[in-house]
């Protein structure tokens, strides 16, 4: 390979790659917001980004209602959804068992998910619903991106952006803070412990609800589009499954490294990327690049 | 003893030696002087019977078609027929219950290639001839058996060697960009791709990527690198939609060729692309001699509306491989027929393993040959352009030849 050819790669390899790890930024902010304020691992994050997808599909290409109702509407019934789910599922089975009931009952959830989505038959041909940005491109350098892509970025950066704000320095971000740091003395403190995890995991949904919503049209939907969840995991992994701008640092991390890999090694290579990037960071740094030191703490 | 006694013990053992001589005329199950049972078994239910369902009807109406002509030799085939749901525990339950159960002479069934692979040892060590119905099974077929026949559609390896013969042959292109799948049906393909490149003095530059590919762009750009004169898309429908439209983002205007691994809905492919300004060099991969509802195939759509007119007012009915059924089961047909009157499952394997004929649905005959299970080996080729199919004349073959290791 030559000079300019792998400048080329490169450059391409950053771009695309940023734009995808903000996804998977989403789905990863998505998993440390309730990992870290509820220690539960959502397993089902990918089924919810997935049911998102084919709300959104549903009312915009069967119902065929305006783009300004259709993402509103796909975020509040995602939102209520995985609210609903905590309130009615999790709560009953966390009075009932430990910790590991509720990973299978996140579990239980992507097959539901996963199963009724494919009852509607929806599921089985790969789908699209129209992009709400022109079909134009742009090349930054060597880097083609399209008008798409750089939506999905900022859409995404905005939402982050949002999402920080919202945890560092409003009330509810104060009381999901006090949550993970310790739940009895937020509970002390006069924080409804029932009603923030509720609305934990409806914040936590309505994420994943725009992550599908953003990079559906790129994807494509079927009922097993889910998978991408893993990548979301990766990147909690690789960032700190505890710290925010760590999810979003291991999402750009996840989406450069696989790009990178698929231009310079080859494109069979991609899917064991991010992998392997955990391993090396469970056997590196096991809390993560954000993470905090390693503490122990009594059960 | 008395004389008397003599004559009726002799009596007795002429009758017995008599009522015994059928029997071992006809020591093979599943055939009667009057019958052939034949075991028919794909998904009939489930997120993958549309693979099956109406295949399975189309060949249900040949079976039923020869028997109204009077049957095989004068006998008559009759079905039994079960569901595999495209698992590989369903084809397996329903393997073992056609052949212990039901006690069919032969099987004439399988939709799915990953699922009809388990089944190939068991059928293999109890000695039944096995056609498959429209999967292309390359795993079962090689190392050839004798045993099991199929790709009456087409193998996977059929299909990855003869396009790169269309590619060739049809547009001069002398460098050809491959992505496929990095699964079982990609090496098998990539395997006869590579090999007929190399036979035609064409430069192959493949990636192999997972079904579950979120972005395209890394392999995409590794293959265009090298300025093909022609891109061939042999992956599943949502890679091959990815691949089409960044191939068209990329400003890529050579040929693009997709194969039959994901070209079961063209219209879906056209919506999910979002323009069809990306088909203004695209071409499709095809097995049958005409497009959809063309004159030369229109009989086999005729026929399922005679035989299926509620089935066939239904909204995707018939379904993309319908016609499929009717192939394999000419082939089981043509084959009992040349195992002749005296028929024995050595015979119907052995009159399988060299028929070939001609089925006025495919653009190529079925030819088996003693070591080629594979009954297909010739696709055609058809230019989409978005809204319009246009066959294009020929057919194209994949050269490539099993050699043991």
């Amino acid at each position: 390979m030559d000079f300019d050819t792998a400048l080329i790669f490169l450059e391409q390899g950053v771009a695309s790659g940023i734009v995808t790890g903000s996804v998977y930024a989403l789905l990863a902010i998505s998993i440390v917001a309730i990992f870290r304020t509820t220690a539960v691992a959502n397993f089902a994050v990918g089924e919810i980004f997935m049911a998102g997808a084919y709300c959104a599909l549903y009312l915009l290409v069967f119902v065929k209602v305006s783009p300004w109702i259709a993402i509103p509407a796909t975020v509040v019934v995602v939102f209520g959804g995985s609210a609903l789910f905590q309130a009615g599922v999790l709560r009953a089975v966390r009075r009932s068992g430990g910790p590991i009931n509720l990973v299978i009952a996140t579990l239980g959830l992507s097959y539901l998910l996963k199963g009724v989505v494919r009852q509607t038959g929806f599921g089985e041909t790969p789908r699209s619903f129209p992009s709400l940005v022109p079909n134009h491109s742009l090349t930054i350098g060597s880097a083609f991106l399209t008008w798409l892509d750089l939506a999905i970025l900022t859409a995404a950066m905005l939402i982050m952006v949002g999402f920080f704000l919202m945890f560092n320095y409003t009330r509810l971000g104060r009381a999901m803070r006090a949550l993970g740091m310790n739940q009895r003395a937020a509970q002390l403190v006069g924080v409804d412990i029932g009603r923030m995890n509720t609305l934990i995991w409806g914040l936590s949904g309505a994420l994943s609800a725009a992550a599908a919503l953003l990079i559906a049209p790129k994807l494509l939907l079927t009922a097993d589009m889910g998978t991408v969840g893993t990548m979301g995991f990766a990147a909690a992994i690789i960032g700190g499954f505890s710290s925010f701008p760590g999810a979003v640092i291991g999402g750009f991390v996840i989406g450069i490294a696989e790009n990178l890999v698929g231009l310079f090694i080859a494109a069979h290579a991609i899917a064991v990327t991010p992998f392997v990037m955990i391993i090396l960071v469970l056997v590196l740094r096991p809390q993560g690049i954000f993470g905090g030191a390693q503490e122990i703490k009594k059960v | 003893m008395t004389v008397r006694n003599r004559w009726g013990l002799l009596a007795a053992m002429a009758v017995t030696l008599a009522g015994a001589m059928p029997a071992a005329a006809q020591s093979d199950p599943g055939v009667t002087p009057t019958t052939i049972k034949i075991g028919v078994f794909g998904p009939l239910s489930g997120p993958n019977m549309a693979y099956g369902f109406d295949v399975i009807k189309a060949a249900q109406m040949w079976y039923d078609k020869t028997n109204q002509e009077g049957g095989v030799n004068g006998r008559k085939i009759e079905l039994v027929i079960e569901d595999d749901r495209c698992t590989p525990d369903g084809v397996i339950a329903a393997v073992k219950k056609l052949v212990e159960q039901d006690q069919v002479f032969m099987l004439n069934g399988g939709s799915c290639s990953a699922a009809v692979l388990p089944a190939k040892e068991y059928v293999v060590r109890n000695q039944i001839p096995w056609l498959t119905l429209n999967a292309s099974a390359d795993g079962a077929l090689y190392p050839p058996t004798g045993y099991i026949f199929g790709s009456t559609s087409i193998s996977m390896h059929a299909a990855g060697g003869s396009v790169i013969d269309f590619s060739a042959k049809n547009f001069g292109a002398k460098k050809i960009a491959f992505i496929n799948h990095d699964d079982a049906y990609g090496s098998w393909n990539h395997e006869a791709a590579a090999y007929v490149a190399d036979d035609e003095k064409v430069e192959l530059t493949a990636q192999s990527i997972q079904p579950s590919v979120t972005d395209v762009t890394a392999p995409l750009l590794k293959v265009l690198a090298g300025k093909p004169d022609a891109l061939v898309i042999m992956t599943y429908a949502r890679p091959a939609a990815l691949i089409v439209k960044r191939a068209y983002e990329l400003g890529f205007d050579k040929p693009i060729i997709l194969t039959q691994t994901g070209s079961a809905n063209l219209d879906q492919l056209v919506e999910n692309v979002g323009t069809k300004d990306a088909f203004k060099n695209f071409y499709v991969q095809d097995v049958m001699a005409d497009v959809i509802g063309g004159p030369k195939i229109k009989w086999v759509y005729d026929m399922y509306k005679t035989y299926y007119p509620d089935l066939a007012a239904q909204p995707d009915h018939p379904g993309a491989y319908m016609p499929y059924g009717v192939v394999t089961a000419q082939a089981v047909v043509n084959a009992l027929k040349l195992a002749g009157p005296d028929l024995t499952r050595e015979k119907a394997r052995l009159a399988m393993s060299t028929l070939k004929f001609d089925t006025g649905i495919l653009g190529g005959p079925i030819e088996f040959r003693p070591n080629d299970p594979a009954g297909n080996r010739r696709t055609t080729y058809e230019k989409f352009d978005g809204t319009n199919h246009t066959m294009l004349p020929g057919a194209y073959e994949s050269t490539w030849v099993y050699k043991a290791p």
